[in-house]
Formats: structure tokens, sequence, C-alpha cells
């Protein structure tokens, strides 16, 4: 495909040469000059923010799927670990995706589906709410805080450290859940394999 | 994100070349050139990054500001490339005549940059396959997307779970002598991809009509696709406002009751291979076999797996107590209620497996789209005829709204003048109206005043509003585009719904014959006109150019460039925000002198971006969804 005179400097499209064509940089996003005035009212601030909040929830979410295989890639490893660093992968770390999905066969197709042992592993506390847990250390801060000199101070440290444990549990239990023993059955997969491509045998009898 | 849109734009530039003929080579020496002139200023960015220009929302008999030029790069010239649509693998030029169910290019592209902006390029990658490919396997997805078969399958389980794609099983075609094999095969749901840039109006609809705790919810419910009654109430829970679980089910049956959350449909419905029809079968249903074109397998799928309209807005299978129930919900005190709620879950309806299952909600759509089609209406007549009309027409839809079965109803359901009546005088600006002006709103709005007066019953015809609101969109592109003889011209065109000559064009319009030519020629070229050739063997052979607007493939055409444009605007909005990423992530104290200058730049270019991007999404389902 011959693209003489086609104006356009991408690629290796230096050379001289007469052309027919004026060449121009090829920008693809010029600016923008005259953007004029909008007249706009509440009503459409309000749809902006709902569909960036809504952006920012998906991208957040464990629906905007990275690739089950890079899991362990994403946890980059600094090269000198912080304590700091440990809140820092709590905080970012994605809820799985079974804890909104039912996988189990009555909700998605059989080939899609997933035993039920993982379900029974205890959705422990599934975090609709990102936020719900900072709130909540946020909310016991300020309480003890407020309640410092007096009795009380000890069972706000008390709940504080239920708090945490119940985080580091959770937390352990997840970190035990995405790399423990366990796990290795299930993300082995078979049909890697050249020799066994064996998925159109589902409902026959496989002699 | 650059590498992303350089590839989109890439993509674009390389369908452009490959397939434009050699009358389009002088093109790329022209200068871009984009017309916008608008009362209603904001349209004219979503104009200058694409070449469509917009139709202002205010009257046309307005005076329109003088034409202004303006030159622009060429990668966002309006594409003169040639549409085609994909059926399975295989490329049908445009010009075929395209079935309802194909996706256009640049629509397919819109789709999927949706999709990857929400949930991931993985996530687009599949929903691209299977939106230009068709219905597929699991492992035709596989081979076609190249990903791991992990990948695809975590995928599927988050298109699904999003209501983007819908799975069924049929029964394959097997040589002689084997079993029949059952396999199950994916079709991605365009529509409601799409749909995903409304949110925020449906989100809307709910706050105006149903109130605050209600659309808690229903944000819920958009954010996740599929949610059980549990799960929102276990959501619910951990919002910082949360209410107790009777609210939380008053406010979702006051969703089921409105319509606006439906039961998801059957994840994998089996369809039975169609069995041949009997002759005598055959003459019996011959009317109705005329009205409906043979169904496609897709259209099978959707219609076998959404639920029974009876249970579709129920909350529970037992009726009896299910009314009785929500009557009474105020007098149960909480401790019973949630032994009920526990009870919801076992009620709920038996798997294949003998145990119970629950049930999943998801947003019905169906019942957005129909309201946005209703105000689309009623603000078209508003404009064009009068408020009165509009505030007659709201009525009439309002009542007749909760009887219309199918999503484009052509006609309006019949009601007597006194309902009518009553309705109106209820809306605000109806108190003043009286039988007669309520009479003369209806001839208005195109109904016949029955002589008899007996029985004084009234149906609107919606379909006929739609297509008058397209065809005053498509002209003032034409405007816009090619100007006002160009805009005579393609009304009488449009018009007459017939071959015209050139001759009695020109003649008709008052146009020179010379430019008459040259702007058909215009028109014609950019694929808005039909023309054919008639030579007639007379005296002398004569050749004649007949000229026609063929609506059907023009509208195709459009909508196309109504994608392209909404993908511009989303990309340009994206590249905006990524630019000035710095700044949004510093707290709003330390935003001064240059940096504030940037951030209120930022601001403002994103609300006019925004808003122009929502005026082009109601165009967009005047020529798709209405």
């Amino acid at each position: 495909m011959a693209f003489r005179g086609r104006g356009r400097g991408r690629g290796g499209f230096g050379g001289g040469g007469f052309r027919a064509a004026k060449q121009e940089p090829f920008e693809l996003y010029p600016e923008l000059e005259d953007l004029g005035t909008a007249e706009y009212s509440n009503r459409n601030l309000q749809l902006i923010k709902w569909y960036s909040n809504l952006q920012k929830y998906w991208n957040s979410s464990p629906y905007y799927y990275e690739g089950g295989s890079e899991r362990t890639r994403n946890v980059q490893k600094p090269d000198v670990e912080r304590l700091s660093d440990k809140d820092l992968q709590v905080a970012n770390s994605k809820p799985p995706l079974w804890h909104f999905i039912k996988l189990d066969i009555d909700h998605i197709p059989a080939e899609l589906a997933r035993g039920e042992k993982k379900e029974k592993r205890g959705i422990k506390r599934v975090r609709w709410n990102q936020e719900s847990d900072l709130h909540k250390l946020d909310l016991f801060e300020k309480l003890e805080q407020k309640h410092q000199g007096e009795e009380g101070k000890e069972n706000k440290e008390n709940e504080d450290q239920e708090e945490d444990d119940e985080k580091n549990e959770e937390e352990a239990e997840e970190e035990f859940s995405d790399e423990g023993d366990y796990e290795q059955n299930e993300y082995f997969d078979d049909d890697e394999d050249d020799y066994n491509m064996g998925d159109d045998n589902d409902d026959e009898p496989f002699f | 994100m650059g590498d992303f849109c350089r590839e989109y734009t890439q993509i674009s530039l390389k369908a452009s070349e490959a397939s434009t003929p050699i009358r389009h080579k002088t093109q790329g020496r022209e200068a871009a050139v984009v017309y916008f002139s608008y009362s209603s200023a904001h349209k004219r960015s979503a104009s200058k990054l694409l070449g469509y220009p917009l139709r202002s929302a205010t009257k046309p008999k307005e005076e329109k500001p003088p034409l202004v030029h303006s030159s622009y790069s060429s990668a966002h010239k309006a594409r003169r490339e040639e549409l085609w649509f994909t059926v399975g693998a295989q490329h049908i030029p445009f010009g075929a005549s395209p079935q309802p169910a194909m996706v256009s290019q640049y629509g397919i592209k819109l789709a999927a940059y949706l999709i990857s902006s929400s949930y991931g390029d993985f996530c687009s990658k599949v929903c691209e396959c299977l939106l230009s490919r068709g219905t597929l396997t699991l492992a035709q997805i596989i081979r076609f997307t190249e990903l791991s078969r992990e990948n695809v399958i975590n995928c599927l389980r988050v298109l699904i779970h999003q209501n983007c794609v819908q799975a069924f099983s049929i029964q394959q075609e097997v040589a002689f002598g084997e079993a029949p094999k059952i396999v199950t095969q994916y079709m991605a749901l365009f529509d409601n991809t799409i749909h995903k840039m409304r949110f925020p109006k449906f989100m809307q609809i709910v706050l105006e009509e149903l109130g605050k705790d209600c659309l808690g919810i229903f944000e819920g419910l958009l954010q996740h696709g599929r949610l059980s009654l549990n799960q929102i109430i276990d959501r619910n829970m951990q919002t910082p406002d949360n209410s107790d679980v009777h609210a939380v089910r008053e406010s979702f049956s006051r969703l089921l009751n409105a319509r606006f959350v439906e039961r998801c449909p059957a994840p994998e419905p089996f369809l039975a291979p169609p069995e041949e029809e009997t002759p005598a079968k055959k003459r019996g249903t011959k009317s109705a076999k005329i009205a409906e074109a043979p169904k496609t397998i897709e259209q099978r799928a959707l219609a076998t797996a959404s639920p029974m309209e009876s249970i579709r807005f129920l909350m529970e299978i037992d009726t009896l107590r299910g009314t009785s129930e929500e009557k009474g919900m105020e007098s149960h005190d909480i401790a019973t209620l949630e032994e009920k709620w526990k009870q919801d879950f076992s009620d709920a309806e038996l798997s294949s497996s003998g145990k119970k299952k629950e049930i999943l909600w998801r947003v019905n759509f169906e019942e957005f789209v129909r309201r946005l089609r209703h105000k689309a209406c009623i603000e078209y007549v508003r404009i064009r005829l009068s408020d009165q009309a509009g505030i007659v027409l709201s009525a009439i839809l309002e009542l007749t709204r909760s009887s219309e079965t199918r999503l484009k109803t052509d006609k309006s359901a019949s009601m007597s003048i006194n309902d009518i009546y009553d309705e109106v005088i209820k809306k605000d600006g109806g108190l003043g109206m009286d039988l007669e002006r309520v009479r003369a709103s209806l001839v208005q709005l195109g109904c016949q005043i029955p002589t008899t007066g007996i029985d004084e019953t009234y149906s609107i015809d919606l379909k006929n509003i739609i297509e008058l609101a397209q065809n005053e969109e498509v002209e003032s592109v034409v405007l816009k585009r090619y100007g006002r003889e160009a805009y005579r011209i393609f009304r009488l065109l449009s018009k007459s719904g017939r071959l015209l000559e050139t001759d009695k064009i020109s003649d008709t319009t008052f146009v020179e014959k010379k430019d008459t030519l040259k702007i058909l020629y215009k028109l014609w070229k950019d694929g808005y006109l039909h023309m054919e050739k008639v030579s007639v063997n007379g005296p002398k052979q004569t050749l004649f150019l007949l000229w026609e607007v063929d609506k059907e493939s023009l509208w195709v055409r459009v909508l196309d460039e109504m994608y392209h444009a909404a993908l511009n605007l989303r990309l340009r909005i994206t590249y905006e925000q990524d630019q000035e990423k710095e700044i949004l992530q510093l707290p709003t104290e330390k935003l001064v002198g240059e940096l504030e200058k940037r951030y209120k730049r930022l601001r403002k270019v994103r609300i006019i971006l925004e808003s122009s991007l929502m005026n082009l999404d109601d165009a967009l389902m005047l020529f798709h969804d209405f």
C-alpha cells in the first residue's frame, strides 16, 4: 500500500524528497484553541461527578481485571522494606473476585463456575466500601484522643487492638489465601498443556 | 494511555487509507474545515473535535451567529472511511443491507473503550472480540484473543456479572452417528455496554422519582452489575449512613415497583434446535410470520434467558405471602422481619441441583430507556408545538407507561379524554387548562377528534415524533456542514421520499443548476444521497441523474459518526485529566497561582467536554434506542 501524498509524520517517514502534500507533524491531541463558554447547570455537574465516582469505583474494584497470573508480580517489593509499607499494601490490595461474583453454577454458566470450597472458607467480611475500614480506624483514633486521660482509654485501646487484630487476621487470611498451598491446585492450569486439551468431553463419558 | 489512544487513531487512519478510493486522495491536501455555529456554545468543542456538528437545543428559528472556519489537524477531521460491518468473521462492505443486530465499526470501538476504562484491558479484548466476531464459544475466544484460559474465564465472569455478555447453550450439529454435543456460546450485549455512558442519567431519574435512599441501593446495583437482596443489605450496613434492614427492604421494593430493577436473566438457557413447522401450522400463522422476521439465534437466546413477565418484578415466589408482606410491612417489628429475611433466602427458587438459590437483581435498562424516550418526545413536542401540547403528552405518557410492553412502541395506548384531563390538571402548568384546550393540543399532536363523541379516546403516534426528531437532527448536520442551499436540497429530497432529477431539484429549490450539481455530488460522495443514472434513448441520448435520500443507510452512517464523536470526546477527556493528574492529587489549599490557573482550566475544559458528551448521548439514543 503506497502512502504517497499522505502528510503524516508517523514512524520513520523522516527522509526528504519532494512530496505533493505538505507534511504536517502528527499530533494526536492538538490544542483546543477556542473552547467557547459553556452554559451548564448544576445538574450537569452532578452527572459528571457521579460518572467519575463510578469510574473510580470500578477502577479500584476487583472488576478491573488485571490478570490472575500477575498477582504475584503486582506485589512489588521495594528495595528496603519499611514497616509503613505493610499498611500501604493492605490499603491497596483488592478483594478477590469471588467476594462479589457468585461463582456457583446457578448464577454463571457451567464452564465458568468454580466449586464451592472456596466460598466456604469464609467471606469473613466482604468489603463493599473500600473506605469503611479507614473510616473505622479514623473513628477509633478520634475516640482515643478524646478519652486520653480516662479509664475509657484502656477499653478503646483494647478495641483498637481488636480492630487491628481483626485486620491483621483478615490480612493474614488474605495473604494466606493468596499464597497458601491450598491455592496451588486451583490455579494449576491443566489446559495450558498442549497434549491434554480436553474441554469438549463435558457431557460424554470419557473412555 | 497515550499509546492506547494512538493505537485507536492509527487503526482509524489505517482504515481510512486502506479503504478510500482514488477520488478521496485529494482530501489529504485539504485543510480540515469544521463548521460550527451554535447559540448554545458548549457544543462547539464537540464539533471541533470531530467535524460532527451538534444540533442546538434551542429553536432553530433563532438567528445563528455567522459560520467560523477553523483548521484542524488531520487526526480529527471527519473521516471518509468506508463503513463496514461484521457478521461472524466476514466483513460486509457498507451498502449491503444492515441487519438490526449488527454493530458498526465505531460502535465497537466505543464499547471496547468503555469496557477498558472501567474493567481493564483484558475484559476489553474479550468484549471487542465478541462484538466484532459475533457469538463464540470459550475455546474460540481463547484462540482469537490469545489470552490465557484463566484470564478469559475471569473476564467472562466479570462481563457476565456486569451484564455485558450473555451465555447460552445450544446443541451443536454433529456428524451422523455421534451423540449431539452441547456447547456454551457467549454473545456480547452491545446496548448494555453503551448504557454505561448513561448511568448518571439513570441515577438522576431514580433520585428525582424515589429519593436518596433508593439512590444508594441503585448505585450499588450500577457498580456491581448484579446483587442479591442479602448482598444489598450487607452493603448498606457498610455505608456511612446505614439504615436498618426494614428500611432497605422498603427502598428495594419501591425500586421494584417502579420497575427500575428486575430479575437477572438465566445464566445459561438451553435453546432447543428449531423444529420444522408443519404446513398446517404455517397457514395458520401466516400473518404472524409476515409481521415477524425470523429470529436470529441471539434474539432467541435473549428471549429464552429473560425471566417471565410475571416474576420479573416479583420479590418473593410465594405471591400470597408476598402481597400481604409488602402491605403489612410497617406493622411487623424488626425481629420478625429478620426472620422473614432468612426465610426469603430459603423461599428463593429451587436451583437445578435441588438446593435453594438466591435471586440476583439488576438494573432494568429497558425502563430507563423508555423514560428517556418519553422525555425526548415531550421535549420535542414542547419546542416544536407548544408548552401545552408538551404537558398533555407528558400526561398521556405517564398514564400509559405501565402498559407499554415493548420498548419501541409505535403508538401509545388509547386513553379517554377524561383520564387525560384528570392527569393534565395534576401537572405543573396544567391547572389552567380546560377540556377544549386539551382537545386542541391533541389535535396539534396529530390526533383526530372523533365525531361521535361517545367514546372519546386518543392515542399518540410516538414513532412519528421520533422520526421527525431524527430528520431534524440530520438536516441540521447537513446545514452545518454543507450550507443553507444544501440544506434546502436535502430537505426536499428527504420529504419527497423518491428519486428526483437534477433539474427538478434545481427548479424547486431555486438553486442555480451548476451549484445544485456540485452540492449533489458532494452529498453523494459523503454518503448522504443515493444516485441513479438513467439514460434515455430519444432523438439524442441524454443522461439523467436521479437522486434520493436513503434513510436507512444514512441513519446508520450518522449513528456511526456519532459513536466516533463520542469516542473522541471520551479520549480527550481522559487525556486532559491525565495531563493534569499531579494537580488533581494536590489538596485544594495548595492550589495557588499557576497551579490554580491550570486547575481552573482543567475544570472548565472538563465540564464543557462532558456536557457536550451528554448532549451527544441524547442524540445517540435518538438514533439507536428510541
